[in-house]
């Protein structure tokens, strides 16, 4: 059994969100990051050619809130505050995708952080009435996402695991 | 387990190194030197990318540590380094193996296992000399992805995520040759109490 893989087709070049951050770009470009157990909260508003990526780490903040990016609870209406901000309209249509949550290693016991995160997401953005239109989650590996900002297509490449497209 | 000074956990840290590095002689069978490349206290986004922030993947093995020192254990290698201390472990001429089979991954995990153990267990002994409870490692994993994943997937590990993390990175040298291969612990925020102040930069061989 191998785990080489064929050379990986070249990915999205744009602006990396760091763990914890929130993303915004409007009218061109992409946004991208790395996650393992963290989950990439992708936000398309197709009207206006705008998308945020939050790279979310923990389900809850607790009451601690900051940064925003770094829990569910908080990502989800921050990353709608700032695409609304950056697009100059009160308020918008948009459509989620999520991608991440893996389970990289089993040493705890429970239910894995990664699981935690994607079930947050899906509750928060579900109280919200946003779509969720794809989802790339769960699993051992980590994934490299990017964000066409235009299309809102979603590429997703692993270590091994072949090249993903959520559309 | 609580050092009473900086410069006790720094020396902790160094001890860890000498003894893994006799480890690591022993298994390998020659010369193999680690030393404690970086000893210091980072934010989570630096933390990440502590191995590395590219696509191309690293391969490892990891151990859980539960005991006095509680924390996780991380042997990280290129891909290169990694099947090139396969080779030296299963007496082959390095670049014989090409990928990651069975033998390569079992070479990879026993070296964190052997190496891991003799470094924590140096430090525990430190730390709290005369000690009568060691370290517990899990069963060492193999791991192959981008380093940027794994760094994150480490720092999730911990029980209560911090702001901040102490890590302690320790390169290799064997044969007099630094390979491109690393260890790195993250205690527990709560498994071992850190110096009031970020432990300086630690530089130089052991």
């Amino acid at each position: 059994m191998s785990d080489r893989t064929p050379p990986r087709p070249a990915l999205l070049e744009g602006e990396n969100v760091e763990i914890g951050q929130i993303g915004v770009a409007v009218g061109s470009g992409a946004l991208k990051t790395f996650v393992g157990s963290c989950v990439g909260l992708v936000l398309h508003a197709q009207a206006q050619r705008a998308a945020a990526l939050a790279h979310v780490m923990l389900p809850a903040s607790n009451g601690r809130g900051t940064p925003p990016g770094k829990y569910a609870d908080t990502a989800v209406p921050e990353a709608i505050r700032l695409l609304c901000e950056a697009v100059g309209e009160p308020g918008l249509a948009c459509t989620a995708k999520l991608v991440g949550g893996a389970a990289m290693f089993a040493f705890r016991s429970g239910m894995p952080i990664g699981e935690q995160n994607v079930e947050a997401l899906e509750r928060i953005l579900a109280d919200l009435g946003i779509p969720i239109t794809g989802r790339a989650c769960g699993g051992g590996h980590g994934r490299r996402l990017a964000v066409d900002v235009v299309s809102g297509v979603v590429t997703i490449q692993t270590a091994g695991h072949g090249t993903e497209f959520l559309t | 387990m609580n050092p009473t000074s900086p410069d006790q956990f720094v020396s902790a840290f160094h001890r860890g190194a000498e003894d893994a590095s006799a480890a690591l002689s022993k298994w390998l069978g020659r010369p193999a030197t680690l030393w404690v490349e970086r000893l210091d206290a980072l934010p989570i986004a630096e933390a990440v990318a502590v191995l590395g922030s590219g696509e191309e993947p690293i391969c490892g093995s990891a151990m859980r540590i539960d005991g006095v020192v509680r924390g996780l254990l991380l042997l990280a290698t290129a891909d290169a380094a990694g099947l090139a201390l396969a080779d030296t472990l299963l007496e082959r001429a390095v670049g014989t193996s090409v990928a990651w089979g069975d033998l390569e991954r079992s070479a990879v995990v026993e070296t964190a296992n052997i190496v891991g153990c003799a470094y924590l267990n140096a430090i525990c002994a430190t730390l709290e000399p005369g000690g009568s409870e060691g370290i517990l490692p899990s069963p060492p994993l193999f791991l192959r992805d981008f380093p940027a994943s794994v760094m994150e997937a480490v720092l999730l590990e911990q029980p209560s995520p911090a702001e901040t993390v102490l890590l302690a990175r320790t390169e290799f040298r064997i044969d007099g040759t630094p390979v491109a291969c690393g260890l790195v612990f993250l205690p527990d925020a709560t498994g071992l109490t850190t110096p009031p102040h970020p432990a300086p930069e630690t530089r130089g061989r052991q």
